[in-house]
Order: structure tokens, then C-alpha cells, then sequence
């Protein structure tokens, strides 16, 4: 019959899903969907979020069952119930976030669900020796004792890569693998994955990151709001081209960045010790400094000091030792609300647990931290009036799509809450705004609208004017945001951009920090490094180093550090 | 779907509560019904046990009780004593209902105030934690009699005129059973396991101690208190501490004083019991019990409220009134001269030629 | 004072100490498992008065102790199953299912001890069984090796556990599902399975341990006899950091210091008997208020789980 894989299994020639309709309640996750994909191939599933790829490859996987349409592998057609059925057939998934058991061991990932050779009884031996043997045939560098909360993302996607291998995968969909990786990560993966398509396996790439589509996939779909609305080989594809089949209209892909026309010091760190939950300190002598009217992005791979910097500058969390100066005063000990009068903003990282209170309405979380102050109180009693006239003024201005301003925040999706909650911090006419990953989890065209917002606060709103206001009819709200934001212009924002997505970063910051350990690894101005160069810096390597090394934009190449 | 099964265990809850309540509702409170109310939390804790066929008017007598009717204790002991009064009194001429389980004051408080509302000539709360419950309700409801105990305060001093009080001076019989207890002791060591250290229990305990001790045997006693009227294990492992100290004599009381009953039955050691007939429990170890009758207490007290006075009253409970009874094991048979002595001492005691300080 | 610290004090605090740790034991065991899975079962009293009435009735109407711990076993192990059809499948808030699960206990143990039984009595447990060789070592063999057969099965539970729990594929599968029920799902583990085995086996768990109260250590059944052991039991769990030998150390611990003050108590040592009496329960804040930190509870417990709720 057919050939075997590396892993032992036979191999799959082609996995069809034809017609697939599923509902959610209120959403058409996917509406008559076809998509196939072969083996010998990658296959790039590309979308905005929401437009049903997940939802897709789930009943591809089990997880799901379609409410219309049929999967066949090849050629025959297959009912799965359960994952269970989707794995026995030779189809693994890995999950947009990992499906790993943190604190289980990495051999006990692999055996979970797994019938053991002697029963009842455990058999980790035996799963260690084949986890090691695939480990070496794939090329994926694990050490099999270790607990999987101690490894590196990128770690944790080699498990889940060999937890599909081991059970007989000869198809595998990988959920948006890159979405959490370094630069050298990804590049790791993509060997990874070249090599398995090499071996006849068919795998599905699910990404909304254009470069990586056009670097690893041989062919793309593009879906969105559920459809199917674009098919082609990758060959000879573009950028623009897949982005606005994507979207739905043409993107700015490449934002213009006046120069830097401020320049005071607004906020000044100095040697910053920052404690962690883990009681050992996360922030470790760090020192920055922000200007006014720059944008700094603080570049880093997640869980390296950024959550517990941006707390500590907020004041949500106490500083050890060192310390922050906004507007030359001390506020290293004073309270968010001290140094919110003083003109700082914050937009969390975890919206709903920090920005906003999920089951409060929409005005109510715009009135969140105003809410004892006029016009929206007058002697004690509020002032319904007022609070609903900003509110209203506020989701015009910045275009949140809201069914009515009392509908608890919780049913908005991520790109709207995200709005709001910007909105709501640049409404406050700040000086020195903080934003932590302000697009994670946001869709692009909620990203565009979030980052030309940013890049407007950052020297008055040339590109605002360019992009959405421009699209819409001007409202009388619209005009005032207008001014508001012209307004800014003398007293030039300063921003630090926290956020581990480097196109983001890159696309955005005046100047690059890169966080590592709790410590700056080294600043970098905007154009002066390549992704490679970051992601070096990203794993701890210090600038000098990282720059002296290779400025080519070659993908596969890695000198040793 | 996630209401449905709140709601199904809510059913449940419900389910078990009806199924509780419902069972007694009709069964009368006559001597030895086999059907027993037991009422769950939340919800109203009055059954009514006595159907109300009257013709004559019948005297009603509403009881709270801090345990059930069938502690083999304190509760018992008046519940029994009720029921005996009835038999004796006729169904037609008293009435009794009563609320079990009342260890939660604001419950017992409620069931107080809805027996008053209902008619009731005599509510008893039968506990000294229900006192400030009484004060508040009793001026509410000037013709409805109230009492409780064991205590001596009738809040007279406070205006309140329609509560009785009653206690016992239950350090007398302790101070016998605890002459007899050193007497049998081969190891010259006896021990209590007493509940929470006041009252009744209080007394009674002085009352032991002072009896071991005036034998002048050189017996020594220890009391280890648990804490709790409700806590079986902590009882049955003082009486197993007590033994493994070398006691051979145990004394006790209260509802949960049963695990330390059976661990004395289980050692093969003495028990005197207090407020309830123990001997049953293990016929084996009960040497004698001191009991509770409240029926000379009752029957003055009805009597009393007939000719229209509602409290001011208290009530003492002594040996010499009959309100307390020693009650000794016929099983168990005591050396002539140890019983000599016992009886002796119990004239003394009844003539109040012994003292016992109580602070 | 020295007095209490004699050979004959510290026997007798390990030898109750052991005795009464078996209750403890069994119930916190059987939590154990049902939270490693998720699921917070408050109800562990109730399942444990359930165990310890049916056991009392059923070995007083047979004659025979074996056929009690069968039933409450049984009575239990259905207790248990209610739980998880109750907070499993219709996905209930689990404590206040467990506190739902705890007043039916309490209410229909006490409903049917007065109905079939009447009053209070006592019965012949489990006699103490002295183990050959090893029981006739002097005092060791006294406090360790002469018990009666339930603190044996109780001790012998904790390396079984451990075993079941580190070292069989069911055992995987209950740490998974606690943790992150949704990767066990995608790897075709039944979560909800689990969670009914693991619910089951601690009703049934606490089922003899409330059996070891009324057939084995008092040998009496009256209304409310666990007095509240079961919400003890599940602060164990936590207190063991959700380990059978945490909550060996727990259970040991906490019926050490029981017995230690009794015997306070008893050697007249000037601390107020209110006092004395706290200990157990102070010593259990204090720990639990120390070794939090290095706890990892189940992130799942208390979570509901309905595939593609993520
Ligand atoms: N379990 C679910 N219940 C309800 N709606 C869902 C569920 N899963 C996905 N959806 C909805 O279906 C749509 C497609 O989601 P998804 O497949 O996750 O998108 P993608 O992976 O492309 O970002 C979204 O509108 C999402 O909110
Ligand atoms: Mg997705």
C-alpha cells in the first residue's frame, strides 16, 4: 500500500473537507467550506481572527462535528466523534494554545491517554525511549524528564509536535504555531516542518502573519467571516494581495514615521529591582529612558520582566529597589491614581482582568477611574446624563462597535474592548502613555486602527487623518477627536510599547529596547537592526554582538552566539 | 442547562427536607413512636405532634430542644418527662409539641416566637444559650408562659414577669457517684470527660471531684473538657486518654458523652453517667447514672399558670425533691460496704450537711 | 509540667494519635482523588454521616461488621456519584452542590437512624488485631501493630494512592484532567469520565470513613457523629498540598496535637481547657497560612468543563 513515515504510520494521501458548515450560536463560523490538503505539503490557512480557521481545523480534528459538509481521507469518508477518532485516522493537531499539562513531565504528556504496554501500569520507560528515537529522526532537540512548565515555548511546541508524531500524525494542523515564538524559534520550526513535508507527511500552516505564509507554505487559502474567498499557490503571491483578500479591502502595511520633533525626558527608570509572584525578581537593574513624542518599543520574549515592569510603572505592583521619575518626580512609591493625575496612562495587558470590568456596561468602564470626579458626579449622586454623552462621544470617536452603551463589555469582541479601553486612557489627554501587547489577540484591521491611533498620539494625527476617521462620515464626535488629538501635537506623547510581536514593534517604536531577564539587553533605533539581530538580542545576546554579526536577511543561517 | 442542575440540587435539598418533615406530621407524641422528627436547616421546625381534638381546652406545652428527643441526655430528659406527664395527665388535657435540633440560637428564636404566636401556654427553652432570645420575646406576648434553663434568671430585675428559670444542684449526686466511683477504683484513678466547662456540667464535675477526694483514699481524679456538647470522637478519645492513663472509673455527660460510654464498654471500665439513664447504652460498665426528672417541676409549674401567674419563678432541682434521681445498675453488683456508704452519704447530702463550693 | 513529657504520655499520644488520624485518612484520601481531578467536593461530611449510619444499621441487622463497611461503602460511593451526576454532568457550582450534598447527609442519616433504630446505641466494632511478630515488640508493638483492621487499610491507603496516583495510566489521567482538562480532552481522555470515577471513589471512601467512626473506632451511631470531620478532611487536602503523604502528615498531625492537649488536659497543665481544645485547629491555620506558597493546587478544581467552551 502506501509508504510508511518516519513515525511508522502509513502515509495519508489527501485529507478533503468538502462543504463544512457550522454554526455557533449567533455566528457562522464556517460557511461551505471546502479545503484539502496533500501530503508532500504545507498548506497555509490564512485569516483574520474570528474567521473560522480554528473552527475548521477542529472538526478536522474531532473536536468539532460539522453541521453540514463531509470529511473524507483519501477518498473514503470519516465520521469523528471525538479526537480520539481523528488521532486513530493519522490526524494530529496542534492547538493555538498549547494543550500541554504544565506540570507533567514531558514523557507524561506524550503517554497521557495512551493504552500502556503493561496495562494499568505505567510504561514511561518505554514512551521515553520511542519520544527520544522520534525526537532524533525529526530533529527536535527535548529532554524527555523535564516538567513542561520549565521549558521554553518553543520546547513546548517540539512536545506537542512529537505527542502528534507518536501517535501516528501523517497529517498535521498546526494553529497558529508562530504566534508565541522568537524570530530563531520560528526559523526552527520551519525547518522542522520543511523536513516532515519532505517525508510525505501533509500539513496545515495556520497563521495571519503574511511573510510566514509566503516563506513556508506551498499553497494558501485565505477565509474570512467564514468563507472561502481565495485559493492559490503560493508562488508568485504578495503581500498586498493576500492582506486585502484577507480583510476585505486594501491594508497600510507600512505606516510613515515623522521624525521625532520632542525630546524632553518624561519618564526616567532607574536600576529597577521588580519582584515577580514567584518571589524572585523579574525586574532586575533596569534603567530606561522616555522622550516625549517617541515611541519606545520594548521588545522581549514573554515572561522576561515586561508584565511586572509595566505594573511596577503603574503602580499596581511595589517596587524593590531603583527608581521612576514621570515629569522629574520621584512616584516610585505613589499610587496609580497619584500618577495617573500626574499624565500617565496605562493599556493592560490582561484587558479584562486590569483594563476593565467585564460584566460592567460599556459606559461604565469609560467612566471606570473618573467616575467620582465632575462632570459625571454632581454633590454625590451621578450624573447619568453626562456619563452617557461621553460614553457616546467616546465610542464615535473611536469607532467601537457596540450593540448600545449598556451592554456589559464581556460580549464585545477583543478588537472593540481594546478600543474602548484605548479610547478611554487617550481621552484622558495623557503625557506618558503605557501599552502592553495593545494588539494581542486583535484582529489586523482592529490592529491597523490601534497602531495609527498610537502613531497619531506620537506626533499629532497626521496618520489618523489618513486612515478611519477619513473612511467615515466626520460626526460631530469624530471632529472633536480631531482636535483633541491636533491638540497633542505641542505636548508630543510619549509611549513605551510593550509587546513580544516584532512586526508590531518594528512597525511602530522610534527606538528599540529589547528586554531580557529583567535587564535592557540594549537599545537599537529603528532601523538599525534586523529581526535576527532582535531576536539575538531577544535571547540575550547584547547588542555589540548582535550587530556585529551578519546584517544579511538570510532566514536559514544561524551563527552560534 | 447550567440553572437546571442548581436547581436539581436545590431539588434535592428540598426533597430530603419534605421527606423529613413530612414523615411525623401526623404521628402523635404518645410514648415510643417509631416515627421521629428530624428537621434540616432553613426551614420552620415546627411540627405539631399532638393531633387537636378539643374539647376542653387542653394545656398546650411547646418545647425547644438543643439536641433530639432521642439523645440519651439533657433533651431527653425533658421530653420524656413531658410525655410521662401526659400519659398521667390524659391527651385531651396536654398538649406537647416540640422543635429538635435547635443548636442554631436564631432558629430556636423563631420557633420560640411562632409557638407564642400560636397559643401556646407554656414554652420551654430547654438550654441556657436560648436566654437572651427569651428577654426579647417574652414582653411580646404577656399571657404566654416561658421558661428555660438551667439557670436562675428570670429577668424579673428587667420587668419581665412571664418567664420561669429553672436549675439543679446537680454537684450533690456528682459528689455521691463520686465517693462510689473511688471506692471501685482498683488503679486509684478516675477521670471525667466533660462537654464545656459551666453550668450544669459544671457543677456536676465540681461536685465529682470533691466526692473522690473527701474518700481520702488517695484516689486522684482529671477532668479533660472537649469542648463541645455535639463532639462523639473528641469524647471517646478522652475516655481512651483517661484509660490509657491508668483510669479505671470514667464519668461524663452530655449527648456526646456516648463515644465515651462505648469506649468504656469497650475497655471494660466503670461509667457513671449524669442528666439521662445511661444504663442502657452498656449495661456492661453503667455503674449508675444521675437523672433528670422534671415532672414534680412541670406539673407545679402548669399549675401555677393555671392560677395565672406566667413566671418570676425558679425552680430547683434537687435530690430531696425528687428533680434529680441516682439510678444504679442492678447488674453490677456493688460490695455491701461501698453501697452502705453511698446510701450514707446520700442522706448527708439530702440533710445538707455537706457543702460544696462551687467557685 | 515534666510530667507530661513520660514514656507513657508520648505511647499514648502516638498510639490515639494513629487511631484517630484513620477517619481523617480515608475521607481526605478519597478528596484527594476527586480534587486532583477537579472537582471540590464540600459534601464529604454528609457522605461520611451516610457511611457511618448505614454501616452501624447494616452490622447491628447482620451481625456482621464486614457487610456494614460493604454498605457504607456503597452508600457512599452513590453519594459520590450524585455529586458527580449533580456537578459533572449538569455542571453545578461545585461548593454549593457540596454543601447541598452535606445537609442531605446530615438530614436523611439522622431521618433514618431515628426511624429504623430509634435511640442511640452502641455496637462491637472492629476488634484490635495485634500483627504477628511485629506486634509483640515492646511498645512499638503496642501502639503500631494493635489496631483494629480499619487504621491498618487506612495507613496501607496512602502508598496505594501514591501508586495509583504517580504510577498507573488512570492515575496520569486524573492529574491531567485537574490541571488542564482541555489537553487531556484532545488527547481523548473523558474528562467527565474521570471525574465520575474519581467523585465515586471518594463518596466510597468516605463511606468507610465514616464506617471506621461508627463500627470500628466509637462503635456508636447518634445524630451528626462526625461533628464536622468531613470539612476537616477537605481542609487536609489543601493542607497536604493535594499529596496522600501531605495529607498522611496532616491527618497525623492534626490527631497528634488532638490527643497532645487532651492530655494537657490531663496532667493539669495551666493552659484553659477553651484553649487546649483550639489547638489542632490553630496548628492547621498556621501551617496551611505558611506552606501555602509552595502549593500547586489543580489550576482546574472548581472549573466546569464543556468541550469548546475555551
Ligand atoms: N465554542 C464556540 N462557541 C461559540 N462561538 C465560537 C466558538 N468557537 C468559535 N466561535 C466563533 O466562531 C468564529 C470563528 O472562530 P475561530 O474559528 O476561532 O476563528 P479563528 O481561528 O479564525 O480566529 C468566531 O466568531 C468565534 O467567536
Ligand atoms: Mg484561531
Amino acid at each position: 500500500m502506501s509508504k510508511l513515515l518516519s513515525n511508522g504510520q502509513p502515509q495519508i494521501g489527501e485529507v478533503r473537507a468538502v462543504g463544512i458548515v457550522k454554526r455557533f450560536p449567533g455566528v457562522l463560523a464556517n460557511d461551505h467550506v471546502d479545503f484539502d490538503v496533500k501530503a508532500g505539503e504545507i498548506h497555509a490557512l490564512l485569516g483574520e481572527n474570528g474567521a473560522g480557521k480554528s473552527t475548521l481545523m477542529r472538526q478536522l480534528y474531532g473536536l468539532y462535528q460539522p453541521d453540514e459538509g463531509k470529511i473524507l481521507i483519501d477518498g473514503v469518508e470519516h465520521r469523528f466523534h471525538s479526537p480520539k477518532d481523528a488521532i486513530r485516522a493519522g490526524i494530529g493537531m496542534i492547538h493555538q494554545h498549547f494543550m500541554l499539562v504544565p506540570e507533567l513531565t514531558v514523557v507524561e504528556n506524550v503517554a497521557l491517554g495512551l493504552k500502556s504496554s503493561r496495562g494499568f501500569v505505567l510504561d514511561l520507560d518505554v514512551v521515553e525511549k520511542r519520544v527520544c528515537a522520534l525526537a532524533e529522526q525529526y530533529g527536535l532537540k527535548i529532554d524527555p524528564k523535564a516538567s513542561v512548565w520549565q521549558l521554553a515555548v518553543g520546547e513546548q511546541q517540539r512536545v506537542e509536535i512529537i505527542k502528534a508524531l507518536y501517535r501516528g500524525a501523517a497529517v498535521l494542523i498546526l494553529d497558529e504555531p508562530t504566534a508565541v515564538l522568537t524570530p530563531q524559534e520560528v526559523d526552527d520550526l520551519f525547518v522542522t516542518l520543511r523536513q516532515m513535508a519532505a517525508e510525505g507527511h501533509a500539513l496545515v500552516f495556520i497563521s495571519h502573519k503574511l511573510h510566514e505564509v509566503l516563506a513556508i507554505s506551498d499553497r494558501v487559502t485565505v477565509l474570512r467571516d467564514g468563507r472561502v474567498v481565495g485559493k492559490r499557490p503560493t508562488q508568485g503571491a504578495t503581500k498586498e494581495e493576500l492582506a486585502q483578500m484577507m480583510v476585505g479591502r486594501p491594508v497600510i502595511l507600512q505606516y510613515d514615521m515623522p521624525p521625532l520633533q520632542c525630546g524632553d525626558t518624561l519618564l526616567k527608570i532607574e536600576d529597577l529591582f521588580v519582584q515577580g509572584d514567584r518571589g524572585v525578581d523579574a525586574v532586575a537593574g533596569l534603567s530606561l529612558e522616555l522622550h516625549a513624542g517617541e515611541i519606545l518599543g520594548l521588545a522581549g520574549v514573554s515572561g522576561n520582566g515586561q508584565r511586572e515592569l509595566a505594573q511596577a510603572l503603574t503602580g499596581l505592583r511595589p517596587v524593590r529597589k531603583g527608581r521612576v521619575l514621570l515629569h522629574d518626580k520621584d512616584v516610585t512609591n505613589a499610587s496609580p491614581s497619584e500618577r495617573m493625575a500626574l499624565g500617565l496612562s496605562y493599556i493592560p495587558e490582561e484587558r479584562m482582568k486590569e483594563g476593565a470590568i467585564r460584566d460592567f456596561s460599556v459606559a461604565d468602564n469609560i467612566i471606570l477611574q473618573d467616575h467620582h470626579k465632575p462632570p459625571y458626579v454632581r454633590s454625590i449622586f451621578f450624573d447619568f446624563k453626562a456619563i452617557k454623552n461621553d460614553a457616546k462621544r467616546l465610542v464615535e470617536a473611536f469607532n467601537v462597535k457596540t450593540p448600545t452603551l449598556d451592554t456589559p463589555i464581556k460580549n464585545l469582541s477583543g478588537g472593540n474592548i481594546q478600543k474602548l479601553i484605548m479610547g478611554r486612557e487617550l481621552w484622558r489627554r495623557p503625557s506618558v502613555l503605557i501599552a502592553a501587547q495593545p494588539t494581542r489577540g486583535v484582529d489586523i484591521g482592529a490592529s491597523e486602527y490601534i497602531h495609527q491611533q498610537l502613531l497619531g498620539q506620537r506626533n499629532g494625527a497626521t496618520t489618523v487623518e489618513s486612515s478611519v476617521v477619513q473612511r467615515r462620515t466626520p460626526t460631530q464626535a469624530g471632529m472633536e477627536m480631531r482636535e483633541m488629538l491636533e491638540g497633542r501635537r505641542e505636548q508630543c506623547l510619549a509611549t513605551l510599547l510593550i509587546s513580544e510581536d516584532l512586526d508590531e514593534i518594528r512597525a511602530l517604536s522610534d527606538r528599540i529596547a529589547v528586554i531580557y531577564e529583567g535587564k535592557i539587553v540594549g537599545i537599537v533605533d529603528r532601523n538599525e537592526a534586523t529581526v535576527e539581530q532582535l531576536g539575538l538580542m531577544m535571547a540575550g545576546v547584547r547588542k555589540e554582538e548582535a550587530l556585529g554579526l551578519k546584517k544579511s536577511g538570510d532566514h536559514s543561517e544561524k551563527e552560534p552566539s | 442547562m447550567k440553572r437546571l442542575l442548581f436547581q436539581l440540587s436545590l431539588v434535592l435539598v428540598l426533597v430530603s427536607l419534605v421527606v423529613s418533615g413530612c414523615a411525623p406530621a401526623a404521628a402523635p407524641a404518645t410514648p415510643a413512636p417509631a416515627v421521629e422528627n428530624t428537621v434540616i436547616v432553613e426551614v420552620e421546625k415546627v411540627v405539631t405532634a399532638t393531633p387537636a381534638p378539643v374539647e376542653e381546652k387542653a394545656f398546650r406545652v411547646a418545647l425547644i430542644l438543643p439536641s433530639t428527643t432521642k439523645d440519651s441526655s439533657f433533651s431527653q430528659a425533658m421530653y420524656d418527662a413531658l410525655v410521662r406527664l401526659q400519659e398521667e395527665m390524659g391527651k385531651d388535657k396536654l398538649e406537647i409539641a416540640y422543635s429538635e435540633s435547635m443548636f442554631k440560637i436564631p432558629d430556636a428564636a423563631a420557633a420560640i416566637r411562632d409557638y407564642a404566636s400560636q397559643g401556646y401556654n407554656l414554652v420551654i427553652a430547654h438550654g441556657s444559650q436560648y436566654g437572651s432570645s427569651l428577654a426579647e420575646i417574652a414582653p411580646d406576648f404577656p399571657t404566654t408562659a416561658f421558661a428555660w434553663g438551667t439557670t436562675v434568671n428570670t429577668f424579673q430585675s428587667e420587668g419581665i414577669n412571664n418567664i420561669f428559670a429553672y436549675t439543679g444542684t446537680s454537684q450533690f449526686g456528682g459528689y455521691v457517684m463520686g465517693a462510689v466511683g473511688a471506692m471501685l477504683s482498683k488503679s486509684k484513678k478516675v477521670g471525667i470527660c466533660g462537654p464545656i466547662e459551666t453550668g450544669d456540667n459544671r457543677n456536676y464535675v465540681k461536685g465529682v471531684v470533691q466526692g473522690v477526694k473527701d474518700t481520702n483514699l488517695g484516689v486522684t481524679v482529671t477532668t479533660i473538657w472537649t469542648g463541645s456538647y455535639s463532639d462523639v470522637t473528641a469524647m471517646a478519645t478522652c475516655a481512651q486518654t483517661h484509660i490509657q492513663d491508668g483510669a479505671d472509673v470514667l464519668y461524663g455527660s452530655s449527648q456526646s458523652s456516648t463515644g465515651a460510654i462505648a469506649a468504656a464498654k469497650e475497655n471494660n471500665v466503670y461509667w457513671f453517667g449524669h442528666q439521662y439513664d445511661n444504663i442502657p447504652l452498656a449495661p456492661e460498665v453503667v455503674v449508675a447514672s444521675q437523672v433528670y426528672d422534671f415532672v414534680p417541676t412541670l406539673k407545679d409549674m402548669i399549675a401555677t399558670i393555671k392560677a395565672g401567674v406566667y413566671g418570676g419563678k425558679v425552680y430547683t432541682l434537687t435530690l430531696q425533691n425528687g428533680g434529680f434521681e441516682i439510678r444504679y445498675n442492678k447488674n453490677i453488683e456493688i460490695p455491701a460496704d461501698v453501697k452502705a456508704k453511698a446510701d450514707e452519704l446520700l442522706e448527708k447530702v439530702k440533710k445538707g450537711e455537706i457543702e460544696i463550693p462551687l467557685d | 509540667m515534666g510530667d507530661l513529657f513520660t514514656l507513657p504520655v508520648l505511647l499514648g499520644i502516638i498510639y490515639s494519635g494513629i487511631r484517630f488520624a484513620t477517619p481523617y485518612l480515608f475521607a481526605a484520601i478519597g478528596e484527594t482523588f476527586s480534587q486532583r481531578s477537579g472537582v471540590l467536593n464540600l459534601g464529604v461530611d454528609g457522605m461520611m454521616l451516610m457511611g457511618a449510619y448505614s454501616g452501624f444499621f447494616v452490622a447491628v441487622k447482620t451481625n456482621n461488621l464486614w457487610l456494614g463497611l460493604l454498605a457504607a461503602a456503597l452508600t457512599g460511593g452513590l453519594m459520590g456519584l450524585l455529586m458527580a451526576v449533580i456537578s459533572v454532568t449538569f455542571q453545578a457550582t461545585q461548593g454549593i452542590s457540596g454543601i447541598g450534598l452535606h445537609i442531605l447527609g446530615l438530614g436523611l442519616s439522622t431521618l433514618l437512624f431515628t426511624t429504623t433504630m430509634g435511640g442511640v446505641g452502641t455496637i462491637g466494632g472492629f476488634p484490635p488485631v495485634r500483627i504477628p511478630l511485629l506486634g509483640e515488640i515492646p511498645y512499638i508493638g503496642d501502639i503500631f501493630f494493635n489496631h483494629n483492621i480499619l487504621v491498618y487499610f487506612a495507613f496501607l491507603l496512602v502508598p496505594v494512592s501514591n501508586w495509583i496516583l504517580y504510577k498507573t495510566t488512570f492515575g496520569l489521567q486524573v492529574r491531567a484532567v485537574g490541571q488542564s482538562p482541555e489537553a487531556a480532552d484532545t488527547l481523548g481522555v473523558s474528562v467527565k469520565g474521570i471525574r465520575y470515577i474519581t467523585v465515586t471513589l471518594g463518596g466510597i471512601l468516605a463511606g468507610i470513613a465514616g464506617a471506621s467512626i461508627s463500627i470500628a473506632l466509637i462503635n456508636v451511631f447518634q445524630e451528626n457523629i462526625t461533628n464536622g470531620m468531613g470539612f476537616i478532611a477537605v481542609a487536609l487536602v489543601y493542607f497536604g498540598a493535594w499529596r496522600p503523604t501531605g495529607v498522611l502528615f496532616g491527618s497525623l498531625l492534626f490527631s497528634f496535637v488532638n490527643a497532645l492537649q487532651q492530655w494537657v488536659q490531663l496532667k493539669g497543665i495551666p493552659i484553659p481547657a477553651g484553649m487546649a481544645v483550639m489547638l489542632p485547629y490553630i496548628l492547621t491555620i498556621v501551617v496551611l497560612a505558611f506552606s501555602s506558597r509552595r502549593i500547586s493546587k489543580p489550576a482546574a478544581l472548581t472549573k466546569k468543563f464543556e468541550r469548546g467552551e475555551s
